[in-house]
């Protein structure tokens, strides 16, 4: 960033935007700011020390884990352009965080959710030390006094359990009864409250019916219990969703635009318009879809297209909004902004299959409901069946079924599986469009391949070679590869890719005066006379009869070498077939081209079952005689020309860079390409419903047990808590398994 | 035994104050960044 661009931010009215007034006496700000280029703990010392190193910066704090510093400094002695360049000399150049006030109130609610477990858990442990006693005296041991006392201090300190850390529970509770509505905050609130006025009453009048057992220690505990399980769920839940975050607030806010002067300006990128020059930092994300004017760098796709190499980026390519860019400034023009980058289409894609609920989950939805009033009466039925022995125990009875039951880990069990597995397969480069394809991808025996653009590859290779008698089938592809080195025409880079395939470097075949006649052919000069490369017109051969097209090698005395052309089947086509096959599945090839190239390209990737020259309506045809047939397919296509067959089949996965995802009718798109992907999809897929199989096995036998336990009196209330809280982690901890794929293809299907 | 009428009195007090520590710790950013500050060591200054 240089400094004329920083300038601007000596405004007190744009510096307002990212500081507040701290002290007025010294004309002291506090300002946030966005630090790019961190990437560990010793990265915010650095940036620390740079900031601090600045005349007029009084104190800088700077968040490894959030990437953000805080700043105060005064505006008598110095300006954020002074702070803004020390940190870009140090090389973490900073943007000014405009979102602060957004971030501000969340960091309030996570200190305020900490602090109340805390004093949860502190308490919780005193109360413990004060009940001790109670356990192991023998009667007789403690005088009344004694007993007193120890029960007015374990009533003090549940005091604040009770009404700061319980406090969502019981307003939630609150606002449900207000709204006349179920929900699982309503048990949990009820019996604490129960307990709570049990054990007060307990305290403060021991002869009353009652009874005179207090159990502050199981309040706590229950209570502590309780947080601790959210607190670590939130966490977790974090921590997985963070894969879809990271993607959905990647633009930066503000970009520096080149003005028609020359002139660079920073602007707020809602303030883009099409056709403007911007300019972007190594560690800024580009602001817009738009093509490099100047400079060449490596940029970071990897969340976008699944491509997890830097990407090389030249003068004239085209990169795309939400990428980083990795590695020197560049100038890019705008073409397309805000909606209708591809960018914003994946994000709209991943936010509208995230709040989709798959079957599973709005079947354990309308079990959760009932249950909750199931758990309600029998809680008041046991409540009342041994109303007539101890009232007091009674009382804990019905608070130990109250508290057990989980019906958490119920209504868990799926979401937290599926947001863990999208999240998962985002980062490989795979969008889920529909969550319940994942639960039909199980059942999947059939996998119909569109052939263009899904296994085969942009751009053609090299396949059968034949030259002329005597002549060297190596020296014939090298002389050609040596005059295709000069073109830039597809067959011509073809040739240049067998023969380095073959070989390595391209050898420099004796030639000269290398001349392309455009649409033509090539021509050159070798030790061999004249030398002509192209069509069989351009070398006034014969047309060949033959399936395949082909370029040829000739010279003055004649024909040398002839090489046939094929489409390029993905690098990973023959080996991922091969490897759905071998799990099984029936691999399928249909396509609209001539079957004799379908029959060649089918037979190279390793396909036997195969149909060319299908229109739309043959594919779809194809498919509903499978699907009689009793077959569940996967249909996987490019997601532009297959569209109807997409939508015919059982789950279909788009593939292909090109996609316009917004149209793109399939259920899952693969934006990386690659053909190895559909069988870890199929893989992960059956991996996650096993996964919520377990989850909902868990919570079902969870709650059979425990609240027949409960029932009976076999379950004190902090026993009963526990159960609780671990039940509601154990699943999501179980999904979190799910976020991390194996890098190979595990055999274990 | 009558010690205990007041230090139990006293331990209350002490709980009160540990949780005024907690909260100190809680709202100056003690828990924010954990990495960063154990590193601070291995450098320098």
């Amino acid at each position: 960033m240089n400094s004329a661009s920083l300038i601007g931010l000596d405004e007190p009215t744009e510096w307002e935007k990212f500081s507040h007034v701290v002290s007025d006496a010294n004309h002291e700000w506090e300002s946030h700011v966005v630090v790019e280029g961190m990437h560990c703990a010793a990265c915010a010392i650095n940036v620390e020390k740079a900031l601090k190193s600045v005349k007029g910066v009084t104190n800088a704090e700077v968040n490894a884990t959030s990437k953000r510093a805080r700043i105060t400094w005064s505006s008598d002695i110095t300006k954020p352009s002074a702070w803004m360049e020390a940190l870009d000399v140090a090389g973490y150049p900073a943007l000014p965080a405009n979102e602060i006030f957004n971030l501000d109130a969340r960091r309030k609610s996570q200190r305020l959710m900490l602090w109340r477990l805390l004093v949860a858990g502190f308490c919780m442990m005193q109360v413990m030390m004060y009940a001790y006693p109670s356990y192991i005296a023998s009667v007789g041991d403690m005088t009344m006094d004694i007993k007193n006392l120890l029960r007015w201090a374990s009533w003090l300190l549940t005091l604040p359990v009770m009404f700061f850390s319980a406090s969502p529970f019981l307003s939630n509770a609150l606002h449900d009864i207000k709204k006349r509505q179920m929900s699982m905050d309503l048990p949990v609130a009820l019996g604490i409250v129960i307990t709570f006025l049990v054990s007060t009453a307990a305290t403060f009048e021991p002869n009353g019916w009652w009874g005179s057992e207090v159990y502050f220690d199981s309040l706590t505990m229950f209570v502590f219990f309780l947080l601790t399980g959210r607190w670590l769920e939130l966490r977790m839940r974090n921590r997985t969703s963070g894969a879809l975050d990271v993607l959905m607030r990647r633009l930066p806010s503000s970009v520096e635009r080149i003005q028609s002067d020359g002139s660079i300006e920073r602007v707020a990128v809602s303030r883009l318009k099409l056709g403007d020059v911007v300019r972007v930092l190594p560690g800024e994300a580009f602001p817009a879809d738009g093509v490099i004017l100047s400079g060449e760098t490596r940029a970071d796709e990897a969340l976008l297209t699944g491509e997890s190499k830097p990407v090389p980026k030249m003068l004239g390519q085209q990169v795309i909004a939400g990428s980083y860019n990795l590695m020197a400034p560049v100038h890019m023009s705008v073409d397309q902004l805000g909606a209708e980058t591809r960018y914003a289409q994946i994000v709209n894609l991943m936010e509208r299959a995230s709040v989709e609920k798959p079957r599973l989950a709005l079947l354990a939805d309308r079990i959760a409901q009932p249950f909750l009033w199931f758990v309600l009466v029998a809680a008041f039925g046991s409540a009342i069946v041994l109303w007539s022995g101890d009232h007091g125990r009674a009382l804990m009875v019905a608070v130990s079924v109250l508290i057990v039951t989980c019906p958490c880990a119920l209504s868990l069990a799926t979401p937290a599986a599926m947001i863990t597995i999208s999240g998962a397969l985002a980062r490989r480069g795979v969008l889920v469009r529909r969550m319940q394809a994942l639960e039909a991808l199980t059942k999947i025996d059939t996998v119909v391949f569109d052939k263009t653009g899904t296994l085969s590859q942009e751009g053609m290779s090299i396949g059968q070679i034949r030259v002329k008698e005597g002549f060297d089938m190596n020296q014939a592809l090298n002389i050609a590869a040596a005059m295709a080195s000069h073109s830039l025409h597809p067959v011509s880079q073809a040739l240049v890719i067998a023969y380095q395939k073959l070989h390595g470097e391209t050898h420099a075949a004796p030639l000269t005066q290398v001349k392309e006649l455009s649409g033509a052919g090539l021509i050159a000069e070798s030790e061999f006379g004249a030398l002509k490369l192209g069509s069989a017109r351009f070398c006034d051969l014969a047309q060949p009869s033959g399936e395949a097209s082909s370029v040829h090698l000739v010279s003055e005395s004649g024909w040398i070498a002839s090489f046939d052309i094929e489409e390029a089947a993905k690098a990973d086509a023959v080996s991922s077939l091969h490897d759905l096959q071998a799990a099984g599945y029936e691999v399928v090839l249909l396509s609209g081209d001539s079957q004799p190239a379908v029959t060649s390209f089918a037979k190279k990737v390793g396909i036997q079952n195969m149909h060319g020259n299908c229109t739309p309506q043959d594919k779809l045809t194809f498919l509903q005689k499978l699907q009689h047939a009793g077959h569940q397919v996967l249909m996987v296509g490019d997601g532009l020309n297959d569209g109807p067959t997409l939508a015919m089949a059982n789950v279909s996965v788009a593939m292909g860079q090109g996609v316009p995802l917004a149209q793109a009718q399939s259920d899952f798109v693969v934006l990386n390409n690659q053909v190895s992907m559909i069988l870890i999809l199929i893989l992960q897929a059956k991996r996650t419903m096993r996964i919520i199989k377990q989850n909902l096995i868990w919570a079902f036998a969870y709650n059979i047990v425990c609240v027949p336990l409960a029932i009976a009196g076999l379950l004190p209330a902090w026993l009963a808590g526990l159960g609780m809280a671990l039940s509601s982690l154990l699943v999501v901890g179980n999904a979190l398994r799910l976020s991390s794929l194996p890098n190979e293809i595990a055999r274990e299907v | 035994m009558d010690i205990l009428f007041l230090l139990i009195p006293l331990s209350v007090i002490l709980v009160l104050v540990i949780l005024g520590g907690l909260w100190w710790a809680i709202y100056s950013g003690q828990f924010e960044d954990i990495e960063t500050e154990g590193e601070r060591i291995l450098h320098e200054d």
